[in-house]
């Protein structure tokens, strides 16, 4: 009869010392009567000594929480530690005993010298201790077998594989046509009732696409792809009910054939699976098998996209300014929201002598080829504007980039200023923009407004210099059009931001607002900047 | 951990110890030895057939008693070993430091 006891304990030292463990320990020898008084003795030191190293050294001395789980089963005798103490490196090559007369350090050679595998990680900022000891058998002589720890690389992977997943950002997301598209081709091919692109997270498993009856979310003990995902291998089983292994997850009417093959998050780990399934069983040739092997291959592409996208877009929000302008007498603020992982507008500032300069741009269309552009119109008004008047900075934007919008076949609109702290004094260029109004402290408005071309239509134009001041409680609103999606699409949206930034206490609040309606709905990307002076009292 | 201390003739100290010697209660085993110093008993018989288990932090509590008897000119001897600590003790190498007799008259046959 096979013999397997598994003990967990919660341990907090103080007031818990090794007393608490070997106490659990006897509970444990008492269940495994055939356990060779050898291996019964060697496991004990060995796990009293792992215990006693977490609570002296993993913290440091500081009081420690851990977790020790002892495993007795046919052919082993397991112990793992984990505990969140502060020690990150542990030297576990070969230790041989101290000299004789030192009081310390024989711990971890008694470990040794008993277990077959004594392993130490660190995962996350949580130690993982391992012992493993392969269990004597009367005919067996005895000698350090190959014995990898079952329960300390289970836990590992599975953390990597959850963390991976996590890191993709595609969980609990909306269904996209991408996937979508592919899940119905492999319905319509096959002839199944169901395809589906599953994740395995947690305990659960949840569908990006479901192409037909199957549900989206469902227990991970219920799941099959939670079988494939365990080797790089498809997973074919024409007939559930007839296979021991599979029989129990079959659903009538639901899953008694199933195919599926191991989608990977870019660092390799087996985060899902592509699968087709059916309430009949049926035959799945190698050519089918090798069909859908495309099919998953073009799932995989999708989701390699995906990953390089929320990549492209995190270097981009990176491209905002990331601190605040620090400006006596002002409150300065911004927002970008892409419509996709990346969009083609920008806002930026930075201090200028006893100002700052503020720009907003719109480079024409959205997704990556946009925000490239919007990245180089960055650059360029950065590079030009430190050294340069306001218009020239646009026009030394203008010669630097006429070629390369020419070639890319778009156009950038841009709002960039200098204002003076001071005085009050907005300098700007508006070229093309002509989104840019200001709300004054009597509540009336005044529109920016622009008669210059865009940048990237004509190289010869010339923009002229115009300028407004800010009087103590006004404040300046600068959009995308995108903001005036928010509304009804007209100028007379901008009356809404007017409205706003009269009610608003600071530029953070307006903000707030419009990233509230922004969400879920927008179809454009959503930037604004705002600069309020503050009231003179 | 039971500990008793009988003191005999020629500085000779008898400490039994039962049940576990290990990092709880290492510390009370070196007490121990230290007091038998305090008392002139510097030769230090420590019995230990009834100890059901000993770990590397009870030997240490062996090492430093050896240690602090040898600089009071005694030394420190082990009576009767159980199955458990003699494993302990030669896993380590300490057989030849901390040596076994059978009985406290073996350990210091003047006493």
């Amino acid at each position: 009869m096979p013999e397997i006891v598994s003990r967990t304990l919660r341990l907090s030292s103080p007031p818990d010392t090794v007393d608490t463990v070997q106490d659990l320990l006897a509970t444990i020898w008492a269940q495994t009567p055939r356990l060779d008084p050898a291996d019964r003795m060697a496991a004990e030191l060995s796990i009293v000594e792992l215990t006693a190293n977490v609570i002296e050294h993993a913290n440091r001395g500081q009081a420690i929480r851990f977790t020790l789980t002892v495993v007795v089963s046919d052919d082993r005798i397991e112990a793992t530690a984990t505990d969140e103490g502060s020690v990150e490196h542990v030297d576990l090559s070969d230790r041989s005993m101290p000299d004789q007369w030192s009081e310390r350090g024989r711990g971890l050679p008694i470990m040794q010298a008993l277990n077959d595998s004594v392993e130490h990680r660190r995962v996350d900022g949580v130690n993982y201790w391992t012992v493993v000891r392969a269990r004597r058998s009367p005919s067996s002589k005895r000698g350090r077998k190959v014995m990898p720890s079952i329960s300390i690389s289970g836990v590992i992977d599975e953390m990597a594989r959850q963390r991976a997943l996590e890191d993709m950002g595609i969980l609990d997301t909306a269904p996209e046509e991408r996937f979508d598209r592919v899940t119905r081709l492999a319905r319509q091919l096959f002839g199944v009732e169901t395809a589906a692109v599953n994740f395995i997270d947690g305990d659960r498993q949840w569908a990006k696409s479901v192409s037909g009856a199957g549900p989206v979310e469902m227990t991970r003990e219920a799941s099959m792809c939670t079988v494939t995902i365990q080797s790089n291998e498809p997973l074919v089983v024409a007939d559930m009910t007839a296979d021991p292994r599979y029989s129990g997850k079959v659903v009538p009417g639901l899953l008694a054939f199933y195919a599926g093959f191991p989608l990977y998050a870019p660092g390799g780990e087996r985060i899902g699976a592509f699968c087709v399934y059916d309430s009949t069983p049926r035959h799945f040739s190698v050519r089918e098998t090798e069909m859908l092997r495309d099919l998953a291959g073009w799932v995989q592409q999708e989701l390699t996209v995906s990953q390089e996208l929320s990549r492209a877009s995190e270097v981009q929000q990176g491209l905002l300014p990331q601190q605040l302008l620090s400006m006596p007498g002002w409150q300065i603020g911004g927002v970008c929201i892409p419509a996709r992982a990346v969009g083609g507008d920008f806002y930026d500032w930075y201090p200028v002598g006893e100002g700052a300069a503020l720009t907003l741009a719109d480079a024409m269309g959205k997704g990556i080829g946009a925000s490239i552009i919007a990245a180089t119109v960055r650059a360029v008004l950065r590079s030009a504007a430190r050294f340069a008047d306001v218009a020239g900075a646009i026009d030394a934007a203008s010669a630097a980039l006429t070629i390369d919008l020419n070639n890319a076949g778009v156009f950038v609109t841009a709002f960039h200023a200098r204002l003076d702290m001071d005085s009050g004094e907005l300098s700007y260029v508006d070229a093309g923009h002509g989104l840019s109004i200001i709300a004054r402290a009597d509540g009336s408005s005044e529109r920016l407004r622009s008669h210059a071309p865009p940048l990237g239509v004509d190289p010869e134009t010339e923009w002229p210099l115009q300028t407004a001041i800010l009087e103590p409680g006004d404040t300046l609103i600068v959009v995308s059009d995108g903001v005036l999606d928010l509304y009804d699409g007209s100028l007379r949206s901008l009356d809404n931001l007017v409205a706003l930034a009269l009610l608003a206490k600071d530029p953070w609040e307006i903000i707030e607002a419009i990233r509230a309606r922004a969400r879920g709905t927008s179809s454009d990307d959503v930037t604004m900047l705002i600069a309020r002076r503050d009231d003179a009292r | 951990m039971e500990i008793t201390v009988v003191h005999h003739p020629f500085g000779v100290a008898e400490v039994t110890v039962g049940g576990r010697l290990n990092m709880v209660t290492a510390a009370r085993m070196r007490e121990a030895i230290e007091s038998a110093i305090d008392s002139n008993h510097p030769n230090v018989a420590v019995d230990l057939s009834q100890v059901v288990f000993l770990d590397s932090s009870g030997l240490g509590a062996l090492v430093s008693g050896l240690k602090a008897v040898r600089a009071s000119g005694g030394d420190l001897r082990l009576v009767r070993p159980a199955e458990q600590a003699q494993l302990v003790l030669e896993l380590t190498n300490m057989g030849s430091v901390l040596k076994s007799y059978d009985t406290v008259g073996d350990a210091f046959p003047h006493a």
